[in-house]
């Protein structure tokens, strides 16, 4: 059990930011996600939290100890690593003990911490086996395993999905949750995949370029982004974002679209500003009597739905949600209009979102 | 005190470490690695130091025991080794001393003065010299071209018994020089190569083709042959495929074995001591001798190691990026 | 230009025919870039085998006009029964044995301490491989100098003895005659040359190592020993053992050095077999028949260890 706190941590190299100064407090058994494209900061940040890399300033504490300059394995952490990082000449059922016998348990300890780590994943029948021969699944459970025997206070995976297969990963994320919510252990986990921090996070940390974008639940993040990047990242396609002037009551889109401001968003955007409307596919009803309008320039089918690619005016193409019935052939006209109470506003300026009144 | 582990270390930490490497522990070993590292360097560079000097050294110094750290250089060994020299009779002794005295000697001529002798000529070296290049050289070239077209004909083309003579072929470098050289050298001596610069020639290339052969087909083994099948859907007949199209990316390859070859050629001494006498001899052979003509002659070997050295490191270090991956056979990649 | 009709891929098989008088065909091409290499080494690998075969069975000797006679086995006889040639492979393998020993111990330790990067270790590292490309035979003189008792610095650095009453090529220490004392002394420059090599490919194995390795033994709190012995060794074996392989050979075929240092004495102590093969064969008797039987010998145990070499390197690199 642990509770993880980032107080001001902070990574440089030479003079360049690699995370800049951030503050985090992770609950006890929380499965907390760090997300972001690459480069972000993200596995920095996971690698500062396990001891594998310095901090250059800031203070990290678990469980209320100060272990910033402990070294990796005195922090009662595991660390389950992209590419397995499994010993290569040993095989699986020693690359599972390992670690206690590091820590010179008895024999029957170690027997027994293997015996219930191996039926939790389902591992019995590989125990023999060295990593070499082993497919990407399994060497992740193993990898997993190994990690789970020491039934550290927290877990830390950077990207453990990273090299495997598509539907693979969607077991795989389905396992892992299972696993963490079963045995209630703290989790960070590091992912460029929005989609699967969305299925697994407790809460969700959002970064880009050494910043912390935004912080919390997938649900806060997908239907309140905190600013232009997090709206666009979230969500698949992200969220659909215009640049329109505000005049009496109406925002003035491209395209010669008018937008009524719904009510509530009223004060918060004074008369001739710039301000940018945010809305995600799902929240746009093809209507023909709609309040926008634009140009089909593309339709995928999505199974059950279809996606369409609606240009507004040239360099505005916003998706929408469509049933899969009827066409659209591409470049016919269309009609939209957006769900009140799902539309957001962001300042163009400092690209945050704005508040309603 | 507090420790480490509650304080870290003194100043931030702006490079990617791990948080154990940082420690003092850490820190100290770190620099007790690199002050061994160093020491070990030098020992090993000692004796080449040790040559350097020497080559620098007058026979008196060379002489001194305990060895002489710091003297007085002078190109006395070079002098001694590339020149013919006699002693000035007892006639001429005035004429030249007048000569020195005026300044109307030049200083190569001096240095032989110096020891009581004129020069009549070059010496045997210089021809020993012209002799390791031109042999060296022209095998050097010889078996790069061989190999690279017989490595291309093997990696892309399939034989019968490829893989046993590709064995054989390179088993017979294996051999020590002597056990080739005996049926070789009856052999020389019946067509009357023996002691001649094409022979010699022949002998390098025939000993180097083999590696060559090897070491361009693993080359071009990893040139993919989809460029080639591309170029040949295009309309490129096979030559040219191979000229425009995988030549140029086996440059680097080439390079690679050229380096071995040549540090091969240049340094051989067995073959050339066995299969050479008078005409076609190179200078590794040569500079031993030297040894026992009228003393020892230990600052002219010198000299002359250190000249020999020197086209050696010239090419090593202008095709360094290939020397690993040559020096051991292809088997590594930088 | 061709007017290829078929696909035509980089064949392995057929030989393509011709398409215009102007190009060469596969087949052709094939011949054009092998023959020259082929007729080469036939020329001077078969022919003087079998050339050799041949003499081994005579008693020919170079230097008389007599023609050779055929001895039949009479040669091999007296060579597996003749003591100076066991002396002279029991020296060879103490060479071999001990040189490939201490060179794969220094040049592997070498390379762990040179592993991690600093400043310069670019430079020390081509330093360091400056002995590998000096000429044997200059190097045996040159050493011959630096044991030299009088003017050599070797002396000076053993502590306490009188530099004076140490003379490694005569193999003699206060005066008194040391056993195996010149052979040790060719070994440590054999050492001394050559662990440069093997240090640089133990370290391009070392540096192949993916670093998450070790990072997950940090976090398991594994012990220095258990990272070398299951992380680090068992990525670094292969190019060690090719290393090890390649220098056993090279030992075994030995000449140069031993010439430029002692040339094979004093007496026959630092006589390795291809300094004893030329003894025979080129010095005093110029026995060529009896000598032909022995290098004869010396190909089939060389053939049959570089044989282990290459399918080995093979290997090797086909799972590069």
């Amino acid at each position: 059990m642990a509770t993880i706190e980032l107080k001001q941590v902070e990574k440089k190299f030479g003079d360049a930011y690699a995370v800049k100064p951030m503050d985090l407090t992770i609950k006890d058994g929380e499965f907390i996600v760090l997300l972001g494209p690459s480069g972000c900061g993200k596995t920095t940040t996971l690698r500062m939290i396990s001891g594998l890399e310095t901090v250059t300033a800031g203070q990290i504490f678990l469980n209320d100890k100060n272990v910033t300059w402990r070294h990796p394995s005195e922090r009662d952490i595991a660390f389950v690593f992209q590419f397995y990082a499994l010993y290569p000449h040993l095989n699986v059922r020693d690359n599972i003990a390992f670690p206690l016998q590091a820590q010179h348990e008895s024999q029957r300890v170690i027997q027994q911490r293997v015996r219930e780590v191996v039926d939790l994943l389902r591992i019995e029948h590989l125990l023999n086996k060295r990593p070499g021969g082993l497919s990407g699944g399994d060497k992740q459970r193993v990898a997993l395993a190994r990690a789970l025997v020491r039934r550290p206070a927290a877990f830390l995976m950077d990207e453990p999905l990273g090299a495997l297969d598509a539907d693979l990963r969607e077991t795989m994320r389905a396992e892992i949750r299972a696993l963490q919510l079963r045995l209630n252990v703290t989790t960070v986990y590091v992912t460029h995949d929005q989609i699967e921090a969305m299925a697994m996070g407790d809460r969700i940390v959002v970064m880009n370029t050494a910043v912390v974008q935004q912080i919390g639940t997938p649900t806060e993040v997908y239907y309140n982004p905190a600013n232009l990047f997090v709206a666009k990242f979230i969500g698949s396609p992200g969220m659909n974002l215009v640049q329109g002037n505000c005049a009496e009551g109406v925002i003035h889109l491209p395209g010669g679209n008018q937008y009524p401001l719904p009510d509530g968003w009223k004060n918060s955007i004074a008369r001739g500003e710039k301000v940018i409307i945010g809305f995600r596919p799902e929240s746009a009803h093809v209507n023909p009597n709609g309040a926008l309008k634009g140009e089909v320039y593309a339709s995928d089918m999505h199974g059950s739905y279809a996606m369409l690619h609606v240009n507004m005016d040239g360099d505005n193409v916003v998706h929408l949600r469509a049933d899969r019935e009827t066409r659209y052939p591409i470049g016919s006209s269309i009609r939209f209009d957006i769900d009140a109470a799902m539309a957001r506003f962001f300042n163009p300026q400092n690209e945050l979102a704005l508040r309603k009144n | 005190m507090a420790s480490f582990a509650e304080t870290g270390p003194g100043r931030p930490v702006v490079e990617s470490i791990r948080v154990d490497k940082v420690s003092p522990g850490a820190r100290v070993t770190g620099a007790v690695r690199a002050a061994v590292v160093l020491m070990i360097a030098f020992i090993m560079l000692l004796p080449i130091f040790v040559m350097v000097e020497t080559a620098f050294k007058t026979r008196i110094d060379v002489a001194s025991s305990p060895p002489k750290v710091f003297f007085q250089p002078t190109l006395e060994g070079f002098v001694f080794l590339f020149t013919e020299r006699a002693n000035v009779s007892p006639g001429r002794m005035e004429e030249f001393k007048q000569k020195a005295a005026t300044g109307q000697m030049n200083f190569i001529d001096q240095i032989a003065f110096q020891s009581g002798q004129e020069i009549t000529g070059p010496s045997q070296y210089v021809g020993r010299i012209i002799n390791s290049l031109i042999i060296a050289g022209l095998s050097t070239v010889l078996s790069v071209v061989l190999g690279t077209m017989a490595g291309y004909a093997f990696s892309r083309f399939s034989l019968p018994g490829k893989d046993d003579l590709l064995f054989f072929i390179l088993s017979t470098r294996m051999l020590p020089a002597v056990v080739v050289t005996i049926p070789l050298f009856l052999m020389y001596r019946q067509i009357g190569l023996h002691d001649t610069h094409l022979g010699m020639i022949l002998l390098y290339t025939v000993f180097n083709l083999s590696f060559a052969v090897w070491l361009m087909k693993g080359f071009f083994d990893e040139i993919p042959r989809e460029y080639e099948e591309a170029a040949l859907v295009d309309g490129y007949s096979r030559m040219q495929t191979f000229w425009k199209i995988v030549l140029p990316q086996s440059l680097s390859g080439m390079a690679a074995t050229t380096v071995f070859c040549l540090i091969f050629a240049w340094n051989e001494y067995a073959f050339a001591l066995m299969m050479t006498s008078e005409a076609a001899r190179t200078a590794p052979p040569s500079i031993p001798s030297m040894l026992g003509r009228g003393g020892i002659e230990w600052s002219a070997i010198a000299a002359g190691s250190l000249g020999f050295l020197i086209p050696v490191i010239i090419v090593v270090f202008a095709l360094r990026k290939y020397l690993l991956r040559g020096v051991t056979f292809g088997a590594i990649r930088q | 230009m061709a007017t290829a009709t078929a696909e035509t891929s980089a064949t392995k098989t057929q030989p393509r025919a011709q398409v215009t008088r102007r190009q060469l065909s596969d087949r052709a091409i094939m011949n054009l870039f092998i023959w020259p290499t082929l007729i080469l080494l036939i020329a001077f690998n078969f022919f003087p085998l079998f050339y050799s075969l041949y003499l081994s069975f005579t008693n020919y000797v170079a230097t008389s006009p007599k023609a050779p006679t055929w001895i039949g086995v009479e040669n091999f006889a007296n060579i597996l029964t003749d003591p100076k040639l066991w002396e002279a492979f029991t020296t060879s393998g103490r060479y071999v044995l001990f040189s490939v020993a201490l060179q794969t111990i220094v040049g592997f330790s070498l390379a762990m301490l040179v592993r991690g990067k600093f400043r310069g270790s670019g430079v020390v590292t081509t330093l360091i491989l400056i002995p590998m490309m000096l000429s044997p035979v200059v190097v045996g003189l040159f050493w011959k100098l630096i044991y030299n008792p009088n003017f050599g610095f070797f002396n000076y650095i053993i502590p306490f003895i009188n530099p004076a009453d140490l003379d490694v090529i005569g193999s003699r220490l206060f005066d008194k005659p040391v056993p195996y004392l010149a052979l040790a002394g060719v070994i440590l420059v054999d050492v001394w040359m050559w662990s440069p090599f093997v240090m640089l490919l133990v370290l391009s194995g070392l540096n192949a190592i993916p670093d998450y390795l070790y990072e997950a033994a940090a976090i398991d709190r594994a012990s220095s020993w258990f990272q070398f012995w299951h992380i680090t060794l068992p990525q670094v074996m292969p190019l060690l053992l090719i290393a090890v392989l390649f220098r056993t050979i090279e030992a075994l075929k030995s000449f140069d050095l031993v010439m430029g240092m002692t040339g094979g004495g004093p007496g026959n102590q630092t006589e390795l077999i291809a300094v004893y093969l030329y003894r025979v064969a080129f010095l005093g008797q110029f026995r060529s028949g009896y000598a032909s039987a022995l290098a004869y010998i010396i190909l089939i145990i060389v053939i049959a260890i570089s044989n282990l070499y290459i399918r080995y390197l093979n290997k090797t690199k086909g799972e590069a």
